[in-house]
């Protein structure tokens, strides 16, 4: 072989070797297999009643044993204090667990068929701010109303739901019908003032959630564009809230606006407002200085070790997989998800950070479909309620992994921030603001296209 | 040629048996998922809605004659409805679970404070009051402790009227609770059922996969409760105040229905009726697997009836019986996980 040869052969070898290797980092590649595994290494195969139940793979004993408390804490039942087994309820709640309203570690809903208001709650604020950017809560209520107390004291106020239908078509002639839900306060135990403002929350679910948290600042700060500089109609911006226990601002994640930078503080202030339980994140009753204080000295009501132990718990908690990736009307699905746009904000794949302390959610291929940014989504779902920097009109994207397994495993399809939508196509057709023209588009669609967006998610 | 035509008619005798073995497989796996979900699901629900109805006419019975052998017969109404709901805890999925009617009807613990409140109150016990009740207020663990009292001593003349009065209304919170429970799986109700019997077509379960495993899965999640939350949590912490239904001194006579629902399951054998249940598909593949199974499930019911004291009690006077109890169901557990499952996700589709 002469030298000119060898020379031409290592050019073209070295070539190959440089393109393999481009091809290797190059993150548009598909592999058809990332399909199914929803959550990288913790996905889970598991479509049944236990399918957002399962703990991480790779946690250590001393991990899953701190799992496993955060799983039994996560289920208790929380009575009135002084008791010797759950201690310390109110005096002013929403609920009594944590499973109460994330049944199965799922969604809630609003209230049917004359229910009481039982996974969903009430966020209550006057125009402004408070002194770190957060919603200014209504003196004598707080920045959440308790519909339920202990005995002996007055709930904040009743809450009434009602709903105005709005008729619709499809461009194929096909009519739907929506419902606007309007909230009505009454027996409020003290005056309201006249611009009070509220903004109806359902529960989320609460698996995959350390994963969301393990992607980096910098992976989702990325696909912001607030001034909506590239010009596609779609925005894109990063709440920034304020994190208590290191009394800084961080980039919020958590919560339908989010307004929670960490689980942890998420978690730590659904106990203090939701159940009334304090902990060290929130030592102080959501009651206190109001008349329905109960006086009793016994803060924190839960101890440091049960606080993290849950944070731990939803930080653990893997996610299922898909169903029927391949099959033929899902593929269409996703692509016309694709064409039609709605992957601009709900943003199939992300890398979380690589992270050696906490190496079960390190480096992860994960497939959330959210891009954890706010987006303005136009009047039909505004609350007029601003929370840091997200105004009334914007909500935060959220993940639409497991979406499909709500009807199995929480027994019912409402979606939406406050569970208005009753089906998919409703959740859909809510869209306005900057997916005005994703949802004209869904609309434009024929029906079998549009069954087939529905299998796509169907199959998340 | 006559050789061609004897091994052609061989070649065609194996493949129709090999079909009709085939068959028999798909088969036998439907009629596990029927049987199950007829003779012990929906027939261990309607027993439950029966044992609380009647469980409701023996309170009326007490309260319009409160003697002390009518406060009797309300505590046995009370175990009888309470062995139905324990074997069920078996299947903890489908409305039990997505209509929350688990903790209506079994919360613990009770809110102390707030019972004394509600019967010191001058509220009317109707069902919208009850029903907007907390958890902690209605179901099986109040209605314990009127019935028997902290000690389970309770005698009739203690049971005060306002006690009476909250008694019955939260027996029949009890009966419609059951009778809701049982009408979402019926087939003339919510026809829950027919989504495990069309396992494979059905929207809940779109493979008969699905539905096994939801039925292993489900059998795993009690073992895994009974021995490292109900036996397990107060046994480490020597806790009492952890224990389940601590007042009727029936926590011991709760875990071992727990596992019988289990073997019922297991055997689809309830009420001493055999029908088909998952040893069917299992003996079809692993006889070896069959027998650890049965086995470890007597072991169970065995460790568990070595502990012959209350529940309270046993955790600090018979602490290695209770050990062994929790290794056992444990056990059980462990050749469900690795047995069972492995053997579902191989054999069905």
């Amino acid at each position: 072989m002469s030298i000119r040869t060898k020379f031409i052969l290592s050019i073209v070898l070295v070539s190959s070797l440089i393109i393999t290797s481009c091809r290797k980092y190059n993150e548009s590649y598909e592999d058809p297999d990332e399909e199914w595994f929803s959550g990288g290494s913790q996905t889970f195969f598991d479509g049944n009643t236990s399918g957002f139940d399962h703990a991480f793979t790779g946690l250590d004993a001393r991990q899953m044993q701190n799992h496993e408390v955060g799983d039994k804490a996560f289920d208790a039942a929380f009575v009135t204090a002084p008791a010797p087994l759950n201690s310390g309820l109110g005096p002013l709640y929403n609920n009594v667990s944590c499973v109460s309203c994330h049944v199965n570690d799922g969604r809630g809903k609003p209230p049917v068929n004359g229910e009481s208001l039982s996974s969903m709650l009430i966020r209550v604020s006057i125009p402004g701010a408070n002194s770190h950017g957060g919603p200014n809560g209504i003196p004598g209520f707080g920045g959440q109303l308790q519909q339920r107390s202990i005995a002996g004291k007055m709930p904040e106020a009743d809450v009434q739901i009602s709903y105005t239908n709005i008729n619709g078509t499809m461009d194929d002639g096909t009519p739907y019908t929506l419902r606007q839900p309007s909230y009505t306060l009454n027996n409020a135990y003290t005056s309201l003032p006249p611009n009070y403002l509220m903004s109806a929350r359902v529960a989320p679910p609460v698996f995959g959630l350390g994963l969301l948290e393990a992607i980096s600042d910098y992976d989702i700060i990325k696909y912001a564009d607030e001034n909506d500089m590239n010009g596609d109609g779609i925005s894109g911006k990063p709440n920034r809230v304020w994190d208590v226990l290191t009394a800084s601002y961080r980039l919020g994640r958590f919560g339908w606006k989010a307004g929670q930078p960490s689980l942890l503080q998420q978690s730590a202030g659904a106990y203090n407002e939701d159940m009334g339980v304090t902990n060290f994140v929130f030592p102080v009753e959501n009651s206190f200085s109001q008349i329905q204080h109960d006086g009793i000295n016994d803060e924190t009501e839960i101890s440091d070790s049960i606080m993290h132990a849950v944070a731990f718990y939803m930080q653990t908690l893997g996610v299922p997989a898909r169903r029927n990736a391949k099959d033929p009307v899902v593929l269409e699905g996703k692509r016309i998800f694709n064409q039609i746009q709605c992957a601009s904000c709900h943003i199939a794949k992300h890398v979380t950070a690589t992270d050696m302390a906490f190496t079960s959610r390190s480096n992860q291929k994960i497939f959330p479909y959210t891009d954890l940014l706010l987006h303005d989504m136009g009047p039909g779902l505004a609350d007029m309620r601003s929370e840091f920097q997200a105004d009334g009109y914007e909500w935060r994207t959220p993940a639409l992994w497991g979406i499909g397994l709500t009807q199995k495993i929480n027994g019912h399809a409402y979606f939406l921030h406050d569970g208005r939508a009753r089906n998919l196509t409703e959740a859909i057709l809510w869209h306005g603001g900057e997916a005005e023209a994703s949802k004209n588009k869904f609309k434009k669609l024929s029906a079998d296209e549009r069954n087939a967006v529905l299998k796509f998610l169907e199959s998340l | 040629m006559r050789n061609l035509y004897i091994i052609t008619c061989i070649l065609v005798l194996i493949s129709c048996e090999k079909e009709k073995a085939t068959n028999n497989v798909v088969s036998t796996q439907s009629d596990v998922l029927r049987d199950l979900s007829l003779n012990v699901y929906l027939s261990t629900y309607e027993n439950l809605s029966l044992r609380t109805n009647k469980f409701h006419q023996d309170v009326q019975s007490f309260i319009n004659n409160p003697t002390q052998e009518n406060l009797d017969l309300c505590r046995s109404g009370w175990k009888s409805a309470r062995e139905a709901w324990e074997n069920s805890e078996a299947w903890l999925f489908g409305p039990v679970s997505t209509n929350s009617i688990d903790p209506s009807i079994d919360t613990w613990p009770v809110d102390f404070i707030r019972l004394d409140s509600v019967l010191s109150s001058t509220a009317v016990f109707d069902n919208t009051y009850i029903n907007n009740l907390e958890e902690s207020l209605k179901g099986f663990h109040p209605i314990e402790y009127i019935l028997f009292g902290f000690n389970g001593n309770k005698s009739a003349n203690q049971i005060t009227s306002r006690q009476k009065e909250y008694l019955l209304a939260l027996s029949e919170n009890l009966r419609q609770l059951t009778l809701d429970l049982h009408n979402s799986w019926a087939l003339q109700g919510g026809n829950y059922v027919t989504e495990i019997l069309n396992a494979g077509s059905s929207n809940l379960f779109p493979s008969k996969l699905s539905a096994y495993q939801e039925i292993a899965n489900a059998m795993i999640g009690i073992c895994d409760e009974v021995a490292n939350g109900k036996i397990g949590d107060v046994f480490t912490t020597l806790d009492s105040m952890g224990e389940e239904s601590p007042f009727a001194k029936n926590s011991m006579v709760d875990f071992k229905n727990n596992i019988l629902g289990v073997e019922a399951v297991y055997l689809g054998n309830i009420n001493g009726s055999d029908n088909k249940g998952m040893e069917d598909f299992v003996r079809m593949y692993n006889l070896s697997l069959d027998g650890k199974i049965k086995q470890k499930i007597s072991q169970s019911k065995a460790a568990l009836a070595q502990i012959t004291l209350p529940f309270g009690r046993a955790i600090f006077e018979q602490p290695i019986q209770v050990q062994q109890a929790i290794d056992a169901i444990n056990s059980l557990k462990t050749e469900l996980e690795e047995g069972l499952l492995p053997l579902i996700q191989m054999h069905v589709k």
